[in-house]
């Protein structure tokens, strides 16, 4: 039985613990899907969802950075551009309006002060449409609306699928099923560009539930958003967890009326009292968690959180490293990674991040323009000969070091390099020792929009904005 | 208005009858422009005193329980010297920000483009240098600025306090005293970065001293920096913190920021010697920054419920830009009046302190922070574990010193 005394903390003693590779490692294959005692091993666990009414020609892929997400016949991940607040105005779209067209657009839009609208944007003779990136998913003309999946007419004329009135898009930075190369759903600061979100089905969760997108996995969560928990001394049939226990330790009861269904179960804590159970889990969440999306409880002993899906594992050769306020993801020498975000000041929010998008925000910023000081001020974080990636969410890529574009087929002098989601990494000059972030927040809107973050695995006080 | 001189403050001396002569200088050192101006306007001091406490009260004959006392912080602002009209401290008026400077570099409605206009401007955030400055820098001007005396000397360039000590290094205070954006009451930098600290665990600084045998007079303390793990406890209305409060030490995340530092306390007044570094988790907009203070030493007012004062030392000249612009986007600075280029040339120009072994340039500045606590009780740490996080903060003490003689070595060549 669970001991109170030792369910209490300790001050950080248990801090102390110094974290390294071993970490890393738990960070991304914790055990997401808990196998009964004797089966055998589980492949890797994904994440279940409700099966909603689709119209013909359409599917759902299980992204393995974001989870289930609909996606066209070809398996190209669908996306909607939700209407996001910015300083000066609003992007995005509203519901029922497409606003992406072919389109050039070749002035800045003001929406970010300080800097006026009314500039030309970089690299005009090679600037794309917005839909030249984000072809919209077109409805043939007999096609009928499905649940919540609506027909928005365009002002070409032509007809445009829509889910929950959002229309519709596929990215032309996807190339595989599965892939969510072009956007995310990971919560950004307020400052971000309004960012294409991957859309899907609703996850397959009780009510009183949420699972939200995170860089270590798809993470359970109340419908609060405070994380959940299991207790490694638990059995399927049983808490372990006593009543002293579970004043630190809340148990997630379950209504009366609740059934078993899929994944989803029920224990019986006491008579009468039912709590919700996760791949044979009893969960929980932690009264001492100070906000939502807190991990803190997976500090103590015997508890951890509780993933519906991981997310595909780094490098072998990156580690983690703790800092002033968590941990983040570093290389083998221990120093930080960091990733570049770049969106423009156009109607259209384009993405300036990709080595396929113009390099000139990401090259005043590391180098003044020049590309040679961007490589000594942040180094590419190089592949090892004979390294290869884990899929689509890290690859190697090469990368022509004069421009920061990817390499022509077979250029001599090509760099390469590690990627996350098709981005290169990077670490930065002045970090000198392992756990130094001094790099993060560097660039535009705290490194939000023309800028570089540090690859944080945790942190305990940002809420997972950083 | 002139600006209220050392006499000028004196004739507030009637309205803190209730305190005691010796502690007047102490306590008129730690007050900020609101102080001053409350000051002057006959106010009692009470009034200023942080959301955290009523630090007005003498401190009696108070011994705490088990020789030790907690205090968390709760207000932290770089100090600034003011006027009301701040036509001593600023005579040529206000510094411009990045909007201005726009205007004045990219005039008219010609069609420029991001890359001319934008992009350089922020390349020129990101990858300062300290050349010559194309506008016009307004440095604080005049002889008064908060402050400690920090080389022991008295120098050309050194400011009096404003209760008559001489010798003040605070050459931060000429880089920040005119630009808007860090004066009180309404400067973004002075409301936003001092918000922060109460409001965001990341920045929470607390300190304890041990072997007080009496919190008015004791030539032996140990003063012991952590940093917090819990929200600050206040009164019903949320926004004054109360004391009485307890707070986990972060142990973890927060370790490296863990320090003893030995101290004394003469007339309620706590001083300590100076640390080779502080680390102060500072950030205000969501990235986690700190500040970096070389030679650091608290000067603090103590009352069982709070303690005021001042944090000086050398501020790391690139660490105090970083922490600034990493939080503060252009738009943010625009909001001050605070143009990043020129800030940092004029930090450069004016850092006093730490020369650069290779380039013989100095690397920080003098500067003054002010501070306010609150009391807390601070959760022990195990005593085996106390006893290895101070060893190894020991070692981080030494490895600063070899560094500041490999600097002052350099100087001297």
């Amino acid at each position: 039985m669970h001991s109170s005394d030792s369910n209490k903390r300790d001050n950080g003693q248990r801090a102390l613990v110094i974290f390294n590779v071993i970490a890393a490692a738990a960070l991304f294959s914790g055990v997401a899907a808990a196998a009964q005692p004797g089966s055998p091993p589980a492949a890797p666990a994904v994440e279940a969802y409700v099966a909603v009414p689709m119209p013909p020609g359409f599917q759902v892929e299980v992204s393995p950075l974001e989870g289930p997400v609909f996606a066209d016949a070809k398996g190209h991940t669908l996306y909607s551009w939700p209407l996001k607040r910015l300083r000066n105005g609003y992007s995005g779209e509203s519901k029922g309006k497409p606003g992406c067209y072919d389109e050039v657009r070749t002035e800045t839009a003001g929406l970010m002060s300080p800097y006026p609208p009314g500039v030309l944007l970089p690299e005009l003779d090679k600037r794309p449409s917005c839909t030249a990136l984000w072809p919209p998913v077109l409805a043939a003309a007999d096609a009928q609306p499905v649940g919540k999946w609506t027909i928005l007419d365009r002002k070409d004329g032509t007809k445009q699928w829509a889910y929950d009135e959002q229309a519709l898009y596929t990215s032309v930075v996807d190339r595989e099923p599965g892939d969510a190369i072009g956007g995310t759903t990971r919560k950004n600061d307020g400052d971000s560009p309004a960012i294409r979100v991957p859309v899907g089905p609703p996850s397959k969760v009780p009510p009183g539930f949420t699972v939200k997108t995170t860089t270590v996995g798809r993470i359970l969560a109340t419908d609060k958003t405070y994380s959940v928990y299991a207790y490694d001394k638990d059995t399927a049939d049983k808490s372990m967890c006593d009543d002293v226990c579970a004043r630190t330790w809340v148990p997630l009861l379950a209504p009366q009326t609740a059934q078993a269904q899929g994944e989803w179960s029920m224990i019986e804590r006491a008579a009468g009292v039912k709590q919700w159970a996760y791949r044979h889990q009893p969960l929980y969440t932690y009264a001492l968690d100070p906000r939502p999306l807190s991990v803190e409880g997976s500090d103590v002993a015997g508890w951890h959180n509780v993933y519906t899906q991981r997310t595909p594992s780094p490098p072998k050769s990156f580690t983690a490293q703790d800092t002033l306020v968590g941990q983040v993801l570093a290389d083998s020498h221990g120093m930080t990674i960091y990733t570049y975000l770049c969106g423009d000041d156009s109607v259209d929010q384009l993405s300036c991040e990709t080595p396929n998008d113009t390099q000139a925000y990401r090259l005043a910023i590391c180098g003044g323009g020049d590309a040679e000081k961007c490589q000594q001020n942040w180094p590419y974080v190089r592949a090892e000969k004979g390294e290869q990636g884990s899929g689509r969410a890290w690859s190697v890529i090469q990368i022509d070091p004069k421009t920061g574009h990817l390499a022509a087929a077979g250029q001599a002098d090509a760099l390469s390099v590690w990627a996350y989601r098709d981005r290169p990494v990077y670490t930065y000059a002045l970090d000198k020792q392992p756990g130094d972030v001094n790099g993060a927040g560097t660039g535009e809107w705290r490194g939000q929009r023309n800028g570089l973050k540090a690859f944080w695995l945790r942190d305990d006080d940002f809420g997972g904005t950083l | 208005m002139k600006h209220s001189s050392p006499a000028k403050l004196d004739s507030s001396r009637a309205t803190l009858s209730s305190l005691s002569a010796s502690l007047l200088p102490a306590l008129r050192r730690t007050c900020a422009v609101i102080g001053i101006a409350a000051l002057s306007a006959g106010a009692a001091v009470a009034a200023n005193a942080p959301a955290a406490a009523d630090n007005s009260a003498p401190a009696a004959k108070f011994v705490p329980k088990d020789g030790k006392i907690g205090y968390v912080m709760t207000d932290l602002y770089w100090a600034i010297y003011q006027t009301p009209d701040a036509k001593s401290e600023c005579p040529k008026g206000f510094n411009d920000g990045p909007r201005e400077q726009y205007a004045v570099l990219f005039p008219g409605s010609k069609k420029r483009t991001v890359v001319d206009t934008q992009l350089k401007l922020e390349t020129e955030t990101w990858l300062p240098t300290p050349d010559a400055d194309s506008f016009p820098f307004h440095e604080a001007t005049g002889a008064y600025s908060y402050g400690l005396n920090l080389d022991g000397k008295v120098g050309p360039h050194d400011f009096t306090s404003p209760d008559g000590e001489k010798g003040i290094d605070n050459q931060l205070y000429r880089a920040l005293g005119c630009i808007i954006g860090f004066r009180g009451p309404d400067g973004v930098e002075y409301i936003f970065e001092n918000k922060a600290i109460s409001s965001n665990r990341y920045n929470r600084t607390m300190i304890e001293i041990t072997g007080v045998n009496d919190l008015s007079n004791d030539n032996d303390v140990q003063v012991t920096i952590y940093r917090g793990l819990d929200r600050l406890l206040t009164d019903a209305t949320g926004n004054k913190v109360v004391a009485g409060g307890s707070q986990r030490i972060d142990a973890r995340w927060g370790r490296s920021l863990i320090q003893q530092i030995p101290g004394k306390i003469v007339d309620g007044v706590l001083t300590t010697q100076p640390s080779k570094q502080m680390v102060i988790p500072w950030m205000n907009l969501g990235v986690p920054t700190f500040q970096l203070i070389r030679d650091m030493r608290f000067q603090l007012k103590l009352t069982p419920t709070g303690a005021e004062g001042l944090i000086a030392g050398y501020a790391d000249v690139d660490t105090w830009y970083k922490q600034l612009i990493r939080n503060d986007s252009t738009h943010h600075l625009s909001n001050g009046q605070i143009s990043g280029i020129s800030l940092y040339k004029a930090l450069r120009r004016l850092a006093d302190a730490h020369a650069d072994p290779k380039t013989g340039a100095n690397t920080a500045i003098s500067s003054a922070l002010n501070a306010k606590f609150t009391q807390v009780y601070i959760n022990p740490l195990d005593d085996a574990v106390k006893a290895q996080v101070l060893k190894a903060a020991k070692s981080r003490q030494i490895a600063a010193t070899q560094s500041a003689s490999d600097s002052k070595g350099a100087a001297a060549r």
